[in-house]
C-alpha cells in the first residue's frame, strides 16, 4: 500500500481538520469532565482561607487581546470566587491593553451573579478598578514600600478620588493587602510583582494564572512555594470552574469547561497527526532500504 | 446573540470584530493583500494605544496638570482655593531630564543622549540585581531536598529524581576543564542534555496547546457573537 501520500498532506487540509476538531464541540455545546489540578486546588483554598470583608486581595490583570483566550477566563473565576466570598478586591494592570477588561469582566461576573443569587454586588463596596498603571517595576516597588497608598494611587480608573472609595477606606499600606492574584501570559511581568511586590516586613500571599506556553517556568515558583496556587492555561481555570459548581450547585456552566474539550479534540487530532506522519515517515525510509542494492 | 438590536453600536463592534477575524485567518489559505491590510491596522492601533495610554492615564492627570495647576477646580469668581503649589515645578528636571534622549537623533549633541541611556541602564542595573537574588534565593534553597523523606516513598523518589535532572543539567553546562572521551563528565552532559530536550518538548507541547486555546476563543466569538448577529441581517 502507497503511504507516501501521509507526507505530502496539504497544510490546508490540516488547518481545516483542526478548525473542525475545535469546533464541534462548540457547535453540539458538548463538554468533557476537566481534570482535576493540584495547582488550582491550592489557588482554591488559598483564596478560601481569607476573611470575607478584611484585607483586600489585589488582582493584577496584565493581559491584553494576545491572551486573552487563557487568562479571561482565569481572571473572571478567580473574580467569581472573590465576589462570591464577598472578599474585597483592587482590579489593576501594568498593561495598556487590559483597560476595558479591567472595566468589563468584574462587571459582567457580578451580574451573572445577581441573576444567579439575588445579591447585589456594587462597585466602590465589592471592587475597585484602578485601571492601567505604567512604571512596571518602578511602579510595583513603589506601591509595596508607600507608606500611604491614597497618596501613591490617587485616583481609580475613573479619576474618582481612592479617598472617595468605602472599600479603600482602610488600605493604606502593602500590609492590608491580603493576596496578589496575578494572571499574564509575560513570565518577564510575573517576575517584576515577585520581586518588587513586598517590604522588609511583609510578603503578600501570591497565586498566578500563566498561559500554557509559560507553565514549565511557572511551575518553579509553585514548586519553590514563592507562590500558593497557579492556574495552569485554561485548563486550570476549567478544573476552578468544576470546583466552583461543586461548591455553588445553582452555577451556570462556564466557558473555560467547553474550550478545554475543544482543545482536548483538537489534541487528539495532532496526536493522530503525528502518528499519521510517522506512519508515513516509516514508510518511505522502508521503502527506500527495499531500493537500495 | 439575542436581543441584540441591528446596526446598534455593539452590533457593529461584533460585526467589525467577526470581519476582522476572518481577514487575519485568510492568510491561513495564503498571503493576501486583505490580510496585509488588516495586519498594518492592527499594528497602527495597537502602537497609538501604547503611546497614548501612558499619557493619558499618567503623564496628563499625575504630571502635566497639576504641573500647568490645571487641577485645581476655581471657585465661581475665578479665584482658587490654594495658591499653586511650587513643589511642582520639580517635575521639569526628571521632565527635562528625559526629553534629552531625543538628542541621540544629532549627531553632535548624541552625548547628552548618553547620560539618559546611562542613567536608565544603572536603575535598571540595580533593580534587577536585588529582584534576582529577591526571586532566586527561595528556588536555590528550594533545590537542596533530601533523598530520603521518612514514610513517602513517592516524594523520596520525587526528590531523587530531581535531584539527579539538576546534576546532569548543572554538568551540561560546566566547561572549566578537559573532558576525557567516554568519561564520567562526557555521560552526565548527555543525560543532561537528554533531559533539557524533555524540557524543550514539554515547552513546545505547552505552546502548541496556548495557540490552539487562542483559535478556540476566537471560534468562540464567530459561533456564539458574531454568527447570530450577522444572522439578523436576513431574520
Amino acid at each position: 500500500m502507497k503511504l507516501s501520500w501521509l507526507l505530502n498532506i496539504d497544510r490546508r487540509i490540516i488547518y481545516l481538520l483542526v478548525i473542525v476538531a475545535l469546533g464541534i464541540p462548540l457547535f453540539i455545546d458538548y463538554s468533557l469532565a476537566p481534570a482535576p489540578m493540584k495547582t488550582a486546588n491550592s489557588f482554591y483554598k488559598a483564596i478560601e482561607k481569607i476573611a470575607p470583608r478584611g484585607k483586600i486581595v489585589l488582582v493584577a490583570a496584565d493581559w491584553g487581546p494576545g491572551t486573552q483566550a487563557e487568562n479571561e477566563p482565569q481572571t473572571a473565576v478567580a473574580i467569581e470566587h472573590l465576589l462570591r466570598r464577598r472578599i474585597p478586591f483592587a482590579l489593576i494592570s501594568n498593561i495598556p491593553f487590559a483597560k476595558p477588561y479591567l472595566e468589563q469582566l468584574p462587571e459582567t461576573v457580578a451580574d451573572r451573579l445577581e441573576a444567579e443569587t439575588g445579591e447585589q454586588w456594587d462597585y466602590g463596596q465589592d471592587w475597585v478598578n484602578l485601571g492601567y498603571r505604567p512604571g512596571g517595576s518602578i511602579m510595583i516597588q513603589g506601591m509595596a514600600k508607600a507608606k500611604d497608598l491614597h497618596e501613591v494611587l490617587k485616583t481609580d480608573a475613573e479619576g474618582t478620588a481612592i479617598s472617595e472609595l468605602p472599600l479603600m477606606h482602610n488600605v493604606r499600606t502593602i500590609e492590608d493587602v491580603a493576596m496578589l492574584v496575578e494572571v499574564t501570559g509575560s513570565v518577564g511581568v510575573f517576575n517584576s510583582w515577585i520581586q518588587f511586590f513586598r517590604n522588609d516586613k511583609y510578603v503578600p500571599a501570591m497565586v498566578h494564572g500563566c498561559t500554557a506556553i509559560t507553565i514549565p517556568e511557572a511551575y518553579i515558583y509553585y514548586v519553590s512555594k514563592q507562590i500558593v496556587g497557579l492556574f495552569e492555561g485554561v485548563a486550570g481555570a476549567a478544573w476552578y470552574e468544576e470546583l466552583l459548581s461543586e461548591n455553588y450547585p445553582k452555577r451556570e456552566k462556564g466557558s473555560a469547561l467547553q474550550m478545554m474539550t475543544a482543545l482536548s479534540f483538537a489534541h487528539l487530532l495532532i496526536i493522530a497527526l503525528i502518528v499519521l506522519g510517522n506512519i508515513g515517515n516509516l514508510a518511505a525510509f522502508m521503502k527506500n532500504r527495499r531500493k537500495q542494492p | 446573540m439575542i436581543g441584540l438590536e441591528l446596526f446598534s453600536l455593539q452590533w457593529f463592534e461584533i460585526f467589525c470584530g467577526g470581519f476582522c477575524v476572518l481577514a487575519i485567518f485568510s492568510f491561513l489559505a495564503k498571503e493576501n493583500p486583505f490580510y496585509r491590510i488588516f495586519e498594518h491596522l492592527f499594528i497602527g492601533i495597537s502602537a497609538a494605544i501604547l503611546i497614548m495610554e501612558p499619557i493619558r492615564t499618567f503623564l496628563w492627570p499625575q504630571a502635566l496638570k497639576p504641573l500647568l495647576g490645571m487641577d485645581r477646580i476655581p471657585f465661581p469668581d475665578g479665584t482658587y482655593p490654594e495658591p499653586y503649589a511650587m513643589s511642582y515645578l520639580l517635575f521639569l528636571v526628571p521632565m527635562g531630564f528625559g526629553l534629552l534622549y531625543y538628542f541621540i537623533l544629532s549627531p553632535r549633541h548624541s552625548w547628552l543622549a548618553q547620560l539618559v541611556i546611562g542613567f536608565s541602564l544603572g536603575v535598571g542595573a540595580g533593580l534587577s540585581f536585588k529582584g534576582i537574588i529577591v526571586e532566586m534565593t527561595p528556588q536555590l534553597t528550594d533545590s537542596f531536598r533530601p533523598l530520603y523523606v521518612v514514610g513517602s516513598f513517592g516524594e523520596s523518589l520525587n526528590n531523587i529524581f530531581f535531584i539527579f535532572v539538576l546534576l546532569t543539567v548543572f554538568s551540561y553546562f560546566f566547561f572549566s576543564f578537559k573532558r576525557s572521551p567516554n568519561g564520567l563528565m562526557v555521560k552526565s552532559s548527555w543525560i543532561g542534555r537528554t533531559m533539557m530536550m524533555g524540557c524543550f518538548g514539554a515547552f513546545f507541547g505547552a505552546t502548541i496547546m496556548a495557540r490552539m486555546a487562542l483559535l478556540v476563543e476566537r471560534l468562540q466569538f464567530m459561533i456564539a457573537q458574531w454568527w447570530p448577529a450577522l444572522s439578523q441581517l436576513w431574520r
